[in-house]
């Protein structure tokens, strides 16, 4: 595989343009040429498909798709090119497994296959923001749920009465805050060893994030580190810095990529396409050894809509088939926390990757806008549901979200709020009230009148 | 040809984002048809037609900016003409737009400079990552109507408190309409640092900035 340093290298010699030429003149045209070249068509009857050409032709539309865009350094107004040939190289000696954890609570992560009857990956928790007051309780409510293999800790805003703006030294200290509050959590949820893959969710900045991966502050060489491009494929020396340093210590690197639907990859046949083609600028660029990934749809932000569950569903078949490293996938509900439509919306986001064969996390409500929103009760759901449909085949899930988005779609544009963590959990015991935890045994109920099951 | 479908030529080339097709009419056309006509009635329904096809999703972003960039081709040869013949289009406002400190996300924000400058503003773009200071400065030199700050991460929407903050400390926060959004900004957040405009989605962005301008023009 090229080497990072030919990447650095490359960021500082490849061809010099600006943002919008290389948006213009080369990432439309060539996502349009190879949308029409591999014949990609979405078809909104069968949001999951269950077609293994059309998963490999999206692959091979990734990869003629990258080596013709590669990716774009902001900072020195270069792309960094990458040859199909070496694209295919960096896959085939790319890591197919990552160990996260340590003592028993140390895992394998292998990649999976679309109908795949192996146990997927369930990884927990959210990034998003969170009270002071009820992280450490977040973090020992996600340890605490046995069938989660790694968590995600929330991310802080504050510290104290001062806000945690990016560059500021806030946004260190909140990184740091953090990073103390979740391997607290963890040591109380009985989980000391479970690995927490966000790191760091409070920090964006580089700055913030290798300050608070000093390992005085709890973070581990067997956590994960996700580092994040811009849309669409495009990265700064910021995000540069972070690999720089992560890679001078062998880190565990995520690659997490939110392309958008509607946005420069056109619609969702496009997007499929880039959406697998940041696996390659995450193997190449980020030197990731596992991926995330949470394409969203513009106008509705949310990421289960008939043409966002496409986009998912075939993206990761080209993934799970053609590269097989450990990725999984995010999805962002419409409707509002605590609430029948987002166990709705949620199932079907999970039915659509577990078939696929990628990893499963939570679905985040209200479109992970808000403070707060993120409830343990989703990460309980999304294990259980891992585990209750194993061996589930894109042919049943497609056929089951059909079902769930007639229920869902028609408010999927003016979805109920729901009601946020203070409001349906008791925070002393960190338990569901009765409203809630009626809700969900009501709607598990239905649920499994659809086929799904939970254990 | 008359000017009829001259108008209807132009409002084509302009849906379908064709950019060379657009600039061959109006060179066609540009000794023969009134160039304020020309935008009005054949290029400006155009820009109208594919904004609301965006916004309800029928086409994207790469739609969008390539009417957009059509537009400024053929405006390149428009300009001269109606600068020659004393003309001057409708303008709705006059808004200074970019992202704040620190955050380098711009779509949004581009799709809305695109959308505002199509529907008759004159659209000032001053980038991402822009201090509270580079709005205000841009703001005063072009006499802005309005300031629109778009913040996509939560660690970067505290920024757009600053350019207010600014406004405030200098005494200038009567003289501008400051619009936010971006991915995490909500109502609640607009409300609390107190914005005038809050859009959920770039698409959002015109009839709030039509609306609040024509208030102020009004009041």
């Amino acid at each position: 595989m090229i080497s990072f340093l030919e990447v650095l290298e490359r960021a500082t010699s490849g061809p010099m343009m600006s943002a919008k030429e290389y948006d213009m003149k080369v990432f439309i045209p060539a996502v349009r040429e190879v949308v029409k070249k591999y014949k990609i068509e979405f078809d909104p009857k069968n949001p999951c498909p269950h077609d293994d050409d059309l998963a490999d032709r999206i692959y091979q539309a990734g990869v003629e798709l990258y080596s013709k865009v590669g990716t774009y350094c902001t900072d020195t107004e270069r792309v960094i090119h990458f040859t199909a040939e070496e694209i295919e190289q960096a896959v085939y000696e790319c890591p197919k497994v990552v160990y996260f954890g340590e003592g028993p609570d140390r895992v394998e992560w292998h990649g999976r296959m679309p109908d795949d009857d192996k146990l997927p990956h369930c990884h927990v928790g959210s990034g998003t923001n969170t009270t002071e007051d009820v992280a450490l309780k977040m973090v020992e409510a996600y340890g605490r749920i046995t069938k989660a293999k790694t968590t995600s800790i929330p991310s802080l805003t504050t510290v104290g009465t001062l806000t945690g703006s990016l560059g500021s030294p806030m946004e260190i200290l909140a990184g740091i805050n953090m990073m103390r509050i979740a391997r607290e959590g963890l040591r109380r949820a009985g989980r000391p060893g479970m690995a927490i893959i966000d790191l760091h969710p409070s920090c964006a900045s580089g700055i913030a994030t290798i300050a608070s991966s000093n390992p005085e502050f709890g973070a581990r060489e067997s956590d994960g580190w996700i580092v994040a491009p811009h849309a669409e494929l495009k990265i700064n020396y910021d995000s540069l810095n972070q690999v720089a340093y992560l890679t001078s210590w062998g880190a565990n690197i995520g690659q997490e990529a939110g392309p958008i639907m509607g946005g420069y990859g056109g619609g969702p046949e496009g997007t499929a396409v880039v959406t697998l083609a940041y696996a390659f600028h995450g193997i190449l660029v980020v030197r990731a050894t596992y991926h995330l990934t949470y394409p969203i749809q513009m106008l509705n932000v949310c990421s289960t809509t008939p043409e966002m569950i496409y986009v998912i569903s075939t993206s990761s078949q080209a993934f799970a088939r053609n590269i097989g490293a450990p990725y999984y996938a995010l999805g962002y509900a419409s409707a509002g926390p605590a609430t029948r439509q987002y166990f709705y919306e949620a199932a079907a986001y999970l039915l659509a990757i577990q078939s696929s064969g990628i990893g499963i996390e939570d679905v985040h409500p209200n479109k992970a806008v808000g403070t707060n929103q993120a409830l343990p009760i989703d990460s309980e759901f999304t294990c259980a549901f891992g585990h209750g449909n194993i061996g589930i085949t894109r042919k049943q899930a497609n056929s089951i979200i059909k079902k769930l988005m007639e229920e869902y779609l028609p408010n999927i544009k003016n979805p109920p709020k729901g009601r946020d963590l203070y409001k349906c959990y008791d925070l002393e015991t960190m338990k569901p009230d009765d409203e809630l935890l009626k809700l969900y045994d009501a709607v598990i109920k239905e649920l499994n009148g659809y086929g799904i099951n939970f254990k | 040809m008359e000017d009829k479908e001259v108008f209807a030529k132009l409002t084509k080339a302009i849906v379908e984002g064709d950019s060379e097709q657009l600039v061959r009419l109006v060179k066609q056309a540009i000794d023969k048809v009134d160039p304020l006509e020309m935008v009005e009635k054949g290029m400006a329904p155009g820009m109208t037609e594919i904004g609301s096809k965006f916004g309800e999703g029928q086409v994207y972003l790469p739609e969008l900016l390539m009417a957009a960039e059509a537009w400024e081709e053929a405006m390149k040869i428009i300009k001269p003409k109606l600068i020659e013949t004393g003309a001057s289009m409708k303008k709705q406002g006059t808004v200074v737009i970019g992202t704040v400190q620190t955050d380098i996300h711009e779509i949004g924000k581009n799709i809305l400079a695109n959308l505002l400058t199509t529907a008759g503003f004159d659209v000032h773009d001053i980038g991402c990552d822009a201090p509270a200071a580079k709005f205000l400065n841009k703001a005063e030199e072009v006499r802005a109507d309005i300031i629109a700050a778009s913040a996509i991460m939560s660690t970067t929407v505290p920024y757009q408190k600053d350019i207010i903050d600014l406004l405030e400390s200098k005494g200038l926060r009567d003289n501008y309409i400051v619009m936010v959004g971006g991915g995490v900004v909500t109502q609640q957040w607009a409300d609390k640092i107190g914005a005038d405009g809050y859009g959920e989605l770039a698409s959002d962005g015109v009839e709030i900035a039509r609306k609040l301008v024509s208030q102020k023009k009004g009041a």
